[in-house]
């Protein structure tokens, strides 16, 4: 969590290996974070990236199944993917009520649906740990708590660690085990989320008076 | 304070905005200085004008089937000489884009490109009617080149327009170069690349008719011996049947690019 500018989708994609570290460690699965392990580490890591991150003219099972890429050489991929992995993709999208959508061109899907899209491949790339930036932005009150009561479930009973920047308090507080506020590139708080409030506002008031 | 910056900048911007404004008009005058655009000689060259299109009516129908044939040459020329373009374009587009190539390879295809693009069309019609001799096959093989020159810049355009961030997911589930190329930049791409292909067959159509000047085929070879012959109502013939095409061709592909849009 941070203000605007506070670093927090560099963060994530720091984590994801797309910005590259200038200071510091980052250690995921027991292995340094670092452009040779990333090959390993990537089996293990979805994202969905604010707004979904999909490719808005492949079809909801298109996505899905990219999910699976990594598995694959780019030459056994070119014609297509195999069909168990095709048979996945189309179980996913059953499990997140996403059937009779399977074949519609992603951008013709509303936002929650689009992030269940995205949440599916990260199913299907059998990731252990999700990085979520802003997984809720855009959507209403109602689909935002659809897709945090999704993410809250694959957590609890799949294991899935799941990393997200929130911006909303109340959120982080229902769904977070731990809270981590960033300011200007640098942990400003890391603890549980029973007090979020009253740190945002020592985080205003120390603003107020840098400034 | 932070009211402050921003009624500091204020004052700077407009002044900045008046540079450019004066800068702009100053290219302008510069530009203008060359045409030596007099207005009087304008106003006394209506009567030519006039007098020329009085020539090229009423149109002589008696060539039609000419014309039709001719006309369809160049469509054909056209048509091959887009999708080759079109073909030899991808590449170089890919290559030259800044979100997908490697810097020197963008160097190289950017500098490939410019070269074709600086080559005019009638020039590439000179080189291949040397080269191959008059008729249509110079004039498809200008048209490739000429589009070339072209699709490859509309298409790096529309890859580095991508949205990066599906892309960077694509990268983080650990698809190689290829499969990024297949599965995240082609379906994004391609609507846009079927639709400037398109724009660019009904350009070719036009361009087509120039490059029969220098002997390279279709409609502008007709077109320039009747007007040599002074013979301007079957001139007219002409381009009267290449307006109906190319209108028809138009509408056309405007439904089939809305089609692709969607």
């Amino acid at each position: 969590m941070g203000l605007n500018g506070a670093g927090k989708s560099t963060l994530l994609r720091c984590l994801a290996g797309l910005v590259p570290i200038q200071q510091g460690q980052v250690q995921i699965l027991g292995h340094d974070a670092t452009p040779r392990n990333y090959g390993q580490i990537r089996q293990h890591l979805g994202t969905i990236m604010q707004g979904g991150g999909l490719i808005p003219q492949l079809s909801a099972i298109e996505n899905v199944l990219c999910g699976c890429l990594g598995r694959y050489s780019s030459w056994q991929t070119l014609m297509g993917l195999p069909l168990p992995e095709q048979t996945r993709s189309a179980q996913l999208l059953e499990q997140f009520g996403l059937a009779d959508k399977a074949n519609t061109v992603v951008k013709q899907l509303s936002g929650g649906q689009q992030q269940r899209v995205a949440i599916a491949r990260a199913l299907m790339q059998n990731a252990t740990i999700l990085l979520a930036d802003e997984p809720t932005n855009g959507l209403d009150i109602m689909v935002a708590k659809q897709v945090m009561d999704t993410l809250a479930n694959l957590n609890q009973n799949q294991g899935m660690t799941i990393v997200a920047v929130l911006h909303d308090l109340k959120m982080a507080a229902t769904y977070a085990h731990r809270a981590i506020i960033l300011d200007q590139g640098k942990i400003f708080y890391d603890g549980d989320t029973n007090c979020l409030t009253e740190k945002f506002a020592q985080l205003h008031t120390t603003q107020h008076h840098v400034s | 304070m932070d009211k402050i910056s921003r009624l500091d900048r204020t004052p700077f911007k407009s002044l900045k905005t008046t540079l450019i404004l004066l800068l702009v008009v100053a290219v302008y005058i510069w530009a203008g200085q060359s045409l030596d655009l007099n207005l009087q000689t304008l106003g006394k060259s209506w009567p030519y004008v006039i007098d020329f299109a009085r020539r090229l009516f009423p149109p002589d129908f008696s060539v039609l089937d000419v014309a039709v044939k001719s006309l369809l040459e160049t469509v054909q020329m056209s048509l091959w000489g887009t999708t080759l373009g079109a073909l030899l374009s991808v590449p170089i587009a890919i290559a030259s884009a800044h979100n997908v190539a490697p810097v020197p390879l963008q160097w190289a295809a950017n500098f490939l490109q410019n070269a074709v693009r600086s080559v005019p069309s009638i020039i590439l019609g000179l080189v291949f009617v040397s080269a191959t001799g008059l008729g249509a096959q110079a004039g498809t093989m200008s048209l490739t080149i000429y589009t070339v020159g072209y699709l490859a810049k509309f298409f790096q355009e529309a890859i580095e327009s991508l949205d990066a961030r599906s892309l960077d997911s694509l990268v983080t589930i650990g698809a190689k170069p290829l499969q990024i190329l297949r599965y995240g930049v082609l379906p994004q791409v391609m609507p846009l690349i079927l639709g400037y292909t398109l724009w660019m067959f009904e350009y070719n159509i036009r361009a087509a008719s120039v490059l029969g000047v220098v002997g390279a085929g279709g409609i502008g070879f007709q077109l320039k011996s009747y007007i040599d012959g002074f013979e301007y109502q079957k001139a007219t013939t002409m381009m009267l049947v290449l307006l109906a095409v190319v209108t028809m061709i138009d509408l056309f592909s405007s439904k089939l690019r809305q089609r692709l849009e969607n």
